[in-house]
């Protein structure tokens, strides 16, 4: 095949065939028209979604926002900070004041915090936390994006199954998201730049006609290709097509203008608010997994200023989250996990900043098979070690795994090899799990 | 003795385990009122032969406002509380809870007569000491900031002769107001010391951390931190900005070249040829500025953060309180 030429005749379109192939296997740039299957706006997807499976929102809190000014206050002790403790609606668990929203709903919610992650750097801290375990030097480990794609999405979706939102600069590099051995078909599409894909829209210069009677010449070609034809390339490639068609179908999937008043109000005006309540949107519409990305917390310096500003918005967001799934019945079908890759420092450093601090810190989730009103292990009186229920990145790995309805000690293989989805004797932290 | 930036030497330092956030100093004993992160008020008697702090309880979250009026020492912290201490018996005579939110300054009118605290409500108060009645509550500042997050108010300073009163908040918006009618008069804008990053970090730093009137009262000095690329440190050039305010007109800033962060305090010498700003990144810094030539005299390092300082009357002398010290410096030849 010439490489340089269009693959539809097109000079709009200006992608050639393979290229176009490539993009849709590793699920980034879209090509723009419309089309003619509308997953998002079926009556009843609700109803079904919640028979079909799990879905999780990892709210991915970038640069490491601090425990003690979030789950596990220390309130006087010299490490502790200004901010003071609030009771919730768990007798006897305090949160920080900044989280008055979260209080009133601790009932529902499960936090860790007692997670000694050993990784304290950007970079090293994100591959861990969204991976469960480091790299092997033969083995890349697939995130967990991409396992709960492989493992949630459905053969026939016409949705995305793993969508990365990080609209913000700093730190993306860091936190790469990779699907690892389970290859490119499992790996995001990413939302870097707007929260938009790409080249969504249908081109002015084609008409809703012309596309329609294209996308329908396709379908009839593949058709007649595949009969007789029963190869995996062949059915990989026409299911290639049917997933852009979905996505090009998706276009209100990323309009979160058709959200009401009412909803757009509980999210807050932010970007961070409307990427959560987009989040919201993509499950519903049945993607397994999507990750919001809020950057960025790394508070060396006014790590008080830094969290009185950033941990009320991530409040609002979580309560919004949790009271919008509640309204529509998912509470049950949907995993909400709020952590970064690492959490701060209980020493106060002379600028007012906290560092970076792997040690002894805290990741909070709601939904799915969690237990609601729980708290998992304790650190001590200044924060600095974990006093009681140690667990690691593995064990908060295999635990989203079990509150998303997947075994943790299921098995991929990668030839021969049998591969676990955690590493040996990594068990899931069963006291936050119903 | 004549005060002259370029003797500048430390005649004496305190080392502490706590946060030092605010510092007020009695004229006629040279009592220096410390107020803390462990929520307490030190009161340190640097003429006694081993100077040991005493503690005033009565605070439940950093102290950052301490100032002198009249028979009293009034506290202002986090916990939003204003308190009253008789200044020889250093018993609470008197508690407000006068804001919701934190108080980030506390500061006394010349005559003593009147307390201003600003807080994170967005409110100055201005309080009749005497009696601890609310004379004005002055609203001139946003709640949120134009990226919808909360807004701060930080810091506040009378004129020299108690006529008015400045406060600035954290998106660089500060108000002048008549204390005769407790109206707004003048606005002045000095956005540079704000930085809202919409596209790495998405959130914000700095603000109006300073202010100070000259001693004819014609020029507002207002410090802060200059525009930062890096918003998770203190990595800006500290900032100084020369307003005439009855004008509404910046008439000079100049940035540190050595000193990096915020300016927390300021403050003229009383001949008004000079101002004396402090802070710091990591580190603390002092910058003298010239006011007459209008350049920089000098900048130094100092060895902490400088969250406040006091000068003596003559200006000869400089009490700097930070991050786990106290730190006096002499200004004479």
């Amino acid at each position: 095949m010439n490489e340089k030429k269009q693959f539809c005749g097109s000079a709009d379109h200006g992608v050639t065939r393979r290229a176009f192939l490539s993009r849709v296997g590793v699920g980034t740039a879209l090509l723009g028209t419309s089309g003619a299957v509308h997953t998002f706006a079926e009556e009843g997807l609700t109803r079904a979604l919640k028979a079909s499976g799990k879905r999780v929102i990892l709210l991915w809190l970038a640069g490491g926002a601090s425990q003690l000014e979030t789950w596990d206050p220390k309130p006087g002790r010299p490490t502790g900070g200004p901010f003071a403790e609030i009771p919730t609606s768990v007798p006897g668990v305090h949160i920080c004041e900044l989280m008055p929203e979260m209080a009133k709903r601790m009932k529902d919610i499960a936090v860790i915090r007692s997670l000694n992650s050993r990784n304290a750097d950007h970079g090293g801290g994100a591959v861990l936390m969204m991976r469960g375990r480091a790299d092997e030097p033969t083995v890349k480990y697939p995130d967990l994006g991409a396992i709960l794609s492989k493992e949630l999405g459905r053969a026939d979706s016409k949705v995305p199954e793993y969508i990365s939102l990080y609209t913000a600069a700093e730190g993306r590099d860091f936190s790469r998201v990779s699907s690892g051995f389970l290859g490119a078909r499992f790996n995001p599409m990413k939302l870097s730049e707007s929260m938009t894909p790409p080249n969504m829209k249908r081109l002015d210069s084609i008409s809703d006609a012309d596309h329609h009677s294209r996308a329908e010449l396709q379908e009839l070609m593949n058709r007649q290709f595949i009969a007789g034809r029963e190869l995996p390339s062949t059915k990989s490639h026409a299911n290639a097509y049917a997933r852009v068609h979905g996505l090009m179908s998706s276009e209100q999937l990323f309009d979160i203008s058709h959200e009401s008043e009412s909803v757009k109000q509980m999210y807050g005006p932010t970007l961070f608010g409307q990427q959560a309540m987009m989040a919201r949107r993509m499950v519903e519409a049945g993607v397994p997994f999507v990750r919001v990305a809020r950057a960025w917390w790394d508070s060396h310096g006014q790590n008080f200023e830094t969290h009185q500003e950033m941990v009320p918005e991530l409040d609002r967001v979580m309560a919004a989250l949790m009271d919008d799934l509640k309204q529509r019945g998912m509470q049950n079908d949907v995993v909400v996990v709020a952590m970064g890759e690492f959490g701060r420092t209980p020493t106060i450093n002379s600028s007012l900043g906290r560092d970076h601090f792997g040690s002894a810190w805290s990741v909070a989730m709601f939904g799915g098979n969690l237990k609601r009103g729980v708290v998992h292990g304790k650190t001590d009186k200044d924060g600095k070690e974990v006093a009681e229920g140690q667990v690691g990145a593995g064990e908060i790995f295999a635990t989203i795994l079990e509150a998303a309805g997947i075994r943790h000690d299921k098995e991929y293989h990668v030839g021969a090899r049998p591969i676990p989805l955690v590493n040996p004797g990594i068990k899931p932290i069963k006291e936050v799990l119903a | 003795m004549p005060s002259d930036p370029f003797k500048f030497k430390q005649a004496k330092e305190i080392s502490r385990k706590d946060i030092l956030l605010s510092v007020a100093r009695e004229p006629d004993t040279g009592r220096l009122f410390v107020g803390s992160s462990d929520s307490s008020v030190h009161v340190v008697d640097l003429a006694a032969e081993k100077a040991e702090p005493v503690a005033l309880e009565g605070h439940s979250g950093y102290v950052t406002g301490v100032a002198i009026a009249g028979t009293f020492v009034v506290s202002g912290a986090y916990d939003g509380k204003l308190i009253w201490r008789d200044r020889k018996t250093l018993k609470a005579e008197r508690t407000h809870k006068a804001h919701d939110k934190w108080i980030r300054a506390v500061e006394a009118s010349p005559d003593g007569k009147l307390i201003a605290s600003v807080a994170d409500d967005m409110v100055c108060r201005v309080w009749e000491v005497a009696s601890g009645k609310m004379k004005y509550e002055l609203r001139g500042h946003e709640l949120m900031t134009p990226s919808h997050f909360h807004s701060m108010l930080y810091a506040c300073a009378f004129s020299t002769d108690g006529a008015f009163l400045a406060t600035g908040d954290k998106v660089g918006h500060i108000v002048v107001w008549d204390l005769a009618s407790g109206k707004p008069i003048k606005t002045v804008e000095s956005t540079g010391m704000y930085t809202w990053d919409p596209r790495a970090r998405i959130h914000s730093i700095g603000g109006i951390r300073s202010l100070a009137f000259s001693p004819d009262n014609s020029v507002l000095a207002v410090g802060g931190m200059g525009k930062v690329g890096n918003i998770d440190h203190l990595e800006g050039k500290a900032r100084l900005e020369l307003f005439d305010w009855r004008a509404e007109k910046s008439t000079k800033f100049v940035e540190g070249d050595k000193c990096k962060g915020l300016i927390t305090k300021l403050a003229f010498h009383p001949k008004g040829d000079w101002l004396v700003g402090a802070g710091g990144d990591s580190k603390g810094s002092l910058i003298f500025f010239d006011t007459v030539a209008g350049k920089t005299l000098r900048e130094d390092t100092v060895p902490m953060h400088v969250h406040r300082f006091v000068t003596s009357e003559s200006a000869d002398r400089l009490y700097l309180v930070g991050h786990n010290k106290i730190s006096i410096w002499e200004l004479s030849a």
